[in-house]
This record gives C-alpha cells, structure tokens and sequence, in this order.
C-alpha cells in the first residue's frame, strides 16, 4: 500500500513536472521572473503613485496595425502616440506633431515635436513618421485590419529631420481624425527592424507616458513611468497595472475587495452595489456607440416606409431608458451620438405614438397579427430586454415579433452582409472617427459590407458631397440634409446612445472617463 | 503490456486525424474570421480579399486541410490569425496553467470524496450518510459558474481570505480549485460510496475481519482498495469533464489558461487556434485515459500477471 502510494504520487509529480514545467513560464520572462508579491485583499491595490485597474479584455496583439479593439486603446494610449491626439472630451489636437497644414489639396505638411525619444532612447523624427507609414501601407500593413482605414495616403515624404509631407491619393476630410487612431499611432524604426514585428507584437515601444515593464497574457499588463516624457511633470504616477478580468460580476468583486481602483464596464445592475460603498465613485459618460433596429428594407412589408414609420411611432424608446437601461442611456434623433461630427440637434425625435402606429399600418394594408422576425445577437444580455420591451409594445399595435438569438459573430460577419438578418436587427456601431461619414458611408452607400440592401440616390449624393470638401460648413451642411433624408426614408429606428459606468476608488485623483475608452493616465495621481 | 500499449498507440493516431478532419471542416462551417477582423475598420472588398488570401483562407478547403496536415505531421500547428504566434507556443504558455487548475480541482473532489464515501458506507443509513448523499446531491446540482461567484463572494469579499481572481501565486489556485472540484466531489463520493458497500459485502472483507484485523485497517486496506478500481476509472473519463469545466472556471475566475484563449478564439474565428488547442487537448485525453489503463496495474496486481487483459 505505501509502495504504491509512492509510486503514484511520484507518477502525479513527474506528470504535472512534464506537462506543466515547461509550460508555466510567463509570456515575457525577461522581467518578472518573481511573480508578485501578495496581493492585500483588504488594502487599496498598490501602493502609493501605483494604479491598478480592471479591464475587461486582453488585446492580444500590441502592434497598432494588428488591431481594431477597444481593448487595445484602453492601455495602448499610454504606450504609443500619433501625430495628432483626442483629448478626453474628444477635441483633437497636437501631438507629435506641434502644427499641420494642407499645402495644396493633396499636400499635408506636419511640423513635429522636437527632442522627444521613444522608449528605448530612439529619436523620434521624420524618418520615424515616414517608417510608420510605409510600414503601414507596405506589406506588414496588408497583415493586418488598418492598412484600409489609411488607404486615401499615398506616401510619406521627409522634408527635413522635423518636417514631413504626407502625399494624398484622393481629398479626405476625415484623415486628421484618423491620425489619431490605432494604426496612425508612430512606431520606432531601427527597434523594429531589429527585433522584428513578431517580438515588437509582444513588446511594444513608443513614445506615450508610460513604457510596458510586463506583460502576462490573458493576466496583466504591468506599465511604468516613462522618465523622459516630453510633457514636463506628467505622468504623474509611477506603476500602472492593467488587470485582465473579463467577468463583470469578479471585476467587481475585485474593486469591493480593493485588488483594483478602476473597474471597466460597470453594469447597470452593478450600481446599485457600487453607490453603496463610501469610498468607491460611479462615473458615468456617454460613449460614441448607437442602437438602432435596423430594418431590412427589402423584405415585405418594411420595404414600405409607412410601415417602418409606423414601427418607429410603436417604441417606446423613453421608457426603455428609463427602466431597462436604469436611465444610462440618451435617446438619438439619428444613427449616430451627439458627438459625432454630422449631429444635428435641431432633427426632431418621433416620440411615442401608438395610435399614429395604427393609422399608418391601415394605410399601408398590413394586417393584424403580421410576423417579423428580429435578430440579435445572444450575447447582448441588455439588448435581449429591450427587443422584448419592443416585442410587446409592437404587440400592441397589432405586430407579432419573433426574437431571434444567434452567435453575436455569425451575426456580424454572415447574416447581415448577407441580408440573412430577417425583417430587422440590433444595429450598433461606434463610429471611431467620430464623424459621421464613417457610420453614414459604410451603412448607406450601395455595396458596403453591412448594407446588403438599402439604396436611395440622393443619400448616394449627399455622402459623395459630403466627402469631396474639406470645408467643414459644407460638410456639415450635406450631414444636415442626409439626416433628413434618413429621418423620412427610416432604414432604422434610432433607440439610444449608450452610457459608459466606470467605478473609481476615492483615492485615485484626477481619473476621467473617456467616451472613446482610450483612457488618458497623464494626469491620474494615487493618495 | 507492450504490444498493448503499441496498439493504443496506434489507435489514439486514428482518433487524432479524426478530430482533425472533424474540427477543421466545423469551424469553416461557423462563419468568415476575415470580416470580424474588420469590424471597427472600413473593410473594402479589395482589402478583404488581400486578408484572405494572407491568412491561406482564399485555397478549397481541402487544400487547406492536406497543407494543415502536412505541416501537422511536422509538429507545426499553424500561426494565430489574430496575433501572429505560433500556435504550439501560445499552448505551451498556457498548458502549465490549466493543467495546475485541473489537478487542483481532482485534488479537491478527491480530499472530499474519498472521506465522504467511506463514512457513509461504513455508516451506511446514519446521519453521516445522510449527509453525505445530501452533500453529493448538491455537488452535482449545482452549475460550477454559480459556485465560482458565490466562493468569490464569501471567501474573497466578506470573509477576504483570499484574492478573488487572477494568476500570482498558489492561494490563487484555492477558490477555482474549490469551485472546480467540489462538482465533482458530488458524483464522486457517490460512487466511492457504491463501490465500497459492493466491496465491504464480499466474502474476504469477513475473512480479514474474522482474522481480528482492526476495522478500520479493513475498511482502508482491503476495502478503499478494491474500491479504487472503478473510481480510477471514473477519474480517468472525468478528466475531460473537467478540463470543460475549466473553460468557465477560467472564465469566472480571470485563470490565464486554455480555457479562455478557447473562448476567445472561438469568438473572433480563429480557425488555427482552436484547431490546434482541440487536437492538443484530445491528445491530452488519450494520454490521460491510457495512464489510467496502466494505473490498474499498480491498484491490482491481476492485472500486471495478465499481460494485455487490461484492454
């Protein structure tokens, strides 16, 4: 018995020796061979001017053309910068590069930031900026999701060590928001090209406030100090630690308990537990992203536009705010939020009317008791309430909804562009740009991925005007006009603008909630 | 022993190109990874096809599959679509993890169950027993993701005993381990329960204790061993239950492992990972099912004598 006892055991350890030895070492073993010390459950997450926050995903890639993921520009916005940058409230302004301007309609010419250097002590220059563009738009670019974004550069041309020329194919009134996205974001040269794409994927280098010190895939993110940040004084703190942890009710576990000080993704089933502890803070903002129920405008009977105004009339969008959303939401008078570049406040809202519901699907001939189908994808556990909440009040003016739950993937990538998506579907979109020629073109214009159906000349007129000027006026002029084309035409009935919860430990000084999820440490502080 | 380990050998390649063959032709049938990869971008058709034909997606699918299987039989599983990584190697970094969360559970369900089903064997009809099945009754019940939040919540937020997620030391193995294994303690103290009673009613168990052997020496020695037998094997076949199981552990409970690289590569369609980390994790299966066939050896020496009766 004791024999064999051993002799299990021994069989156990040499398994778990084989099996697990070569397998636990960490993603970077170059620096943090010891793993943490112990975390204190009961105190605040880490000491002083040390930050660690909850966030809800691990983007994987780091390299800024590999990507598209909110998740990425959470904690890659302390890593890396772009020529141009968005302040928290969304206003652009300079970055690397201290001043721009068009030289002729095809010329852009930028100005950049003297004496500042990359984390690894590289020089950041015209060479740099002309690197990340070719490298963007060259092979390594066509790997990856943002080459597409920035197809509208032809090249990039050094001028002289602080001046660059970035040469257009075509006119693109949006490109200066675009250079302060993911892929626009400036790279080091000689660092790449020494130590390859795959180990830059892994170990990313820029210029941002904070340097990456760690990284445990699918565990943590561990950022320090940049001691010769550009900006004087900032960052203020010393060690910011991103924690990976995809389950809102552990995350919050996790902030009652004081492991974290910044909790991502607040649910608003959540706020109630977090309003009831005295040191922790909701915050809330409003984000770029928008519901809409978009309608499929080839499938009777929504391919009338009575019908699509009578279904519009029949929601009740207020109250779904106001009791599903727990009054985190806002309502949109079109598919896009109030700071997208192209809203226009002064669009009415269709407010409540089921009696006019009624009246218009007579007129239209529909009979009581019609079915439609509604997709969404299943994992939207709030939208799932609120195509319910929709299925009933639809109830109500004669309208039989049919709930269809599918895989959120299968959704995005088959049955919409495919027009597989029955009668109407969760529509929500961002709109990363925050100008409303993203949304508009790639939901509106003939041929685009997710628009299998929905054709109108004059929107076809109004996005090409939109986007052959650089004169913002015009621009917003032809916006003003598409969104009243849209209001008559009803491709969907806008629902809400979401609201973004954040909750932050008392002690942390200086923290706001970004609405584009790219959160600015510069100026956080720890007490 | 030889000739059947050979056989097995042999047999668990077969299952192995099966599951290939199987995984490979589902996960086509689940949707386009390239247009999920464009989903905050503004894909042209142009682009697409390029990333298409990057990723080896634009070739039939059963040129895919004979290059999938050359490169296979030269120990290359393919690159992330995602990432760009190797595939063995994301495995390799995250095996360790899972594999320490799946031994702790075992080893939890064990340091229940045995006890467990003893005593309400031995007591059969007791109080102890009584409690005992309610016990198991429940361990079975109850859905493990539940479990996780409410030990979360207990032990890491009222009580703060200890951390509540994340992967920094060993008291971070306790409440996923507690979590995955309690599960399975249920079931299994059941049928350490049942296989003792059938044991303790056998003629030798009468004969030890006509000899004056002390009870629970019986009980231990000549019962629990005979017992062993069949709970080895349920160990064995509870294996992959209990590596699924950590797929939502993992999830609950922040645990860098296989589990949740699964679900993340499920959702964005990453055909090489979850193709690599099935055919890993089924080779795992076999590993583990053939280890339980030669443990017998050691648990009753019959069947060391007979050779190749084990099978």
């Amino acid at each position: 018995m004791k024999k064999l006892g051993i002799t299990a055991c021994s069989a156990l350890l040499v398994l778990a020796a084989a099996l697990g030895g070569c397998a636990s070492k960490p993603a970077d073993s170059g620096t943090q061979a010891n793993p943490q010390p112990k975390a204190q459950t009961a105190a605040p997450a880490a000491g002083k001017n040390e930050l660690t926050l909850g966030v809800n995903g691990d983007p994987h890639s780091w390299d800024p053309i590999d990507t598209f993921l909110l998740d990425w520009s959470t904690v890659a916005t302390s890593v890396f910068e772009g020529l141009v940058e968005r302040s928290t409230d969304l206003k652009l302004q300079p970055g690397l590069a201290e001043s721009w301007e068009f030289k002729d309609d095809k010329t852009l010419q930028f100005k950049l930031r003297q004496g500042v250097k990359f984390h690894n002590g590289e020089p950041f220059n015209a060479e740099a900026v002309k690197f990340t563009f070719d490298r963007l738009l060259g092979e390594e670019g066509k790997k990856g999701p943002q080459q597409a974004n920035y197809a509208s550069i032809d090249h990039v041309e050094v001028v002289d060590e602080f001046t660059v020329n970035m040469i257009l194919k075509e006119k693109d009134p949006v490109l200066i928001t675009k250079l302060a996205g993911y892929g626009g974001v400036i790279v080091p040269p000689q660092y790449v090209k020494e130590k390859g794409d795959e180990y830059f994927n892994t170990h990313p280098v820029g210029t941002g406030p904070f340097k990456m010190e760690s990284y445990e895939k699918d565990n943590k993110v561990v950022l320090v100090k940049n001691e010769n940040y550009w900006k004087q004084g900032l960052p203020k703190l010393e060690k910011v630690t991103f924690r990976f942890i995809p389950e809102a009710t552990t995350r919050l576990a996790e902030m009652q308990t004081g492991a974290i000080d910044v909790m991502k993704k607040v649910e608003i089933s959540q706020t109630d537990s977090i309003k009831g502890m005295s040191d922790l803070e909701l915050m809330q903002v409003g984000s770029p992203t928008v519901y809409a129920l978009r309608f499929d405008t080839t499938k009777k009977p929504v391919d009338n536009v009575k019908v699509r105004e009578a279904i519009a009339y029949a929601i009740d969008a207020d109250l779904i705010i106001d009791t599903l959303l727990g009054g985190y939401g806002k309502r949109v008078n079109s598919f896009q939020s109030e700071m997208s570049f192209g809203h226009d406040p002064s669009l009415p809202l269709r407010q409540y009317d089921p009696e006019k519901a009624k009246q218009l699907l007579a007129e239209a001939g529909v009979k009581e008791g019609t079915e439609l189908e509604l997709f969404l994808p299943g994992t939207d556990a709030t939208f799932k309430e609120v195509a319910q909440a929709i299925e009933l009040q639809l109830g109500q003016v004669g309208l039989k909804v049919k709930l269809n739950l599918v895989d959120s993937s299968t959704f995005t990538s088959d049955l919409i562009p495919n027009g597989k998506a029955g009668h109407m579907y969760r529509n929500g979109w961002g709109g990363w740009t925050l100008d409303f020629d993203n949304t508009a073109y790639l939901m509106y214009h003939k041929g685009e991925f997710w628009n299998p159906d929905f054709y109108d000349e004059k929107v076809e007129e109004l996005l090409a005007a939109e986007r052959s000027t650089f004169d913002q006026d015009k621009r917003l002029e032809a916006f003003k006009e598409l969104n009243k084309r849209l209001y008559e035409l009803v491709p969907e009935v806008p629902l809400y603008q979401t609201i973004n919860l954040w909750a932050v430990n008392k002690r942390v000084k200086g923290f706001q909630p970004p609405a584009d999820e790219r959160i600015d440490l510069r100026e956080v502080s720890v007490e | 022993m030889t000739t059947f380990l050979i056989r097995r050998l042999l047999h668990s390649i077969f299952v192995v190109l099966a599951i290939t063959l199987v995984i490979f032709v589902l996960v086509r049938l689940t949707g386009d990874p390239v247009s999920i990869m464009f989903q905050a971008g503004e894909p042209t058709k142009e682009a697409i096809a390029e990333l298409r034909k990057n990723l080896g997606l634009d070739e039939p699918v059963y040129v895919q599959f004979l290059l999938y299987l050359k490169d296979m039989f030269t120990g290359n599983l393919g690159t992330s679509f995602r990432t760009g990584e190797s595939v063995i190697g994301m495995m390799q970094e995250k095996m360790g993890a899972t594999l320490l969360l799946a031994f702790g559970g075992m080893f939890v369900a064990l340091l229940i169950a045995i006890p467990v089903g003893i005593i309400s064997a031995v007591r059969r009809g007791s109080v102890a027993d009584f409690f005992g099945r309610i016990f198991s009754l429940l361990g079975i019940s109850f859905p493990n993701f539940w479990l996780g939040i409410m030990l979360i919540i207990i032990f890491a937020v009222k009580l703060r005993w200890f951390p509540a997620s994340g992967y920094q030391g060993l008291e971070y193995l306790v409440l996923p381990s507690v979590a995955l294994g309690l599960i399975l303690s249920g079931i299994l103290a059941r049928l350490v329960r049942s296989s003792m009673l059938e044991v303790l009613n056998q003629q030798y168990i009468n004969t030890a204790r006509s000899k004056g052997i002390k009870e629970w020496i019986v009980v231990i020695k000549h019962g629990l061993r005979n017992a062993l037998i069949p709970t080895v094997t349920f160990i064995g076949l509870q294996f992959g239950t209990l590596l699924g199981g950590t797929v939502i552990i993992e999830q609950v409970f922040s645990w860098p492992g296989i589990g949740r690289m699964l679900i993340d590569a499920i959702s964005q369609r990453d055909f090489p990972v979850i193709q690599g980390s099935v055919i890993i994790l089924s080779f795992l299966m076999i590993f583990v099912n053939l280890l339980v066939d030669i443990s017998y050896g050691f648990i009753d020496p019959r069947i060391r004598q007979g050779g190749g009766k084990s099978e």
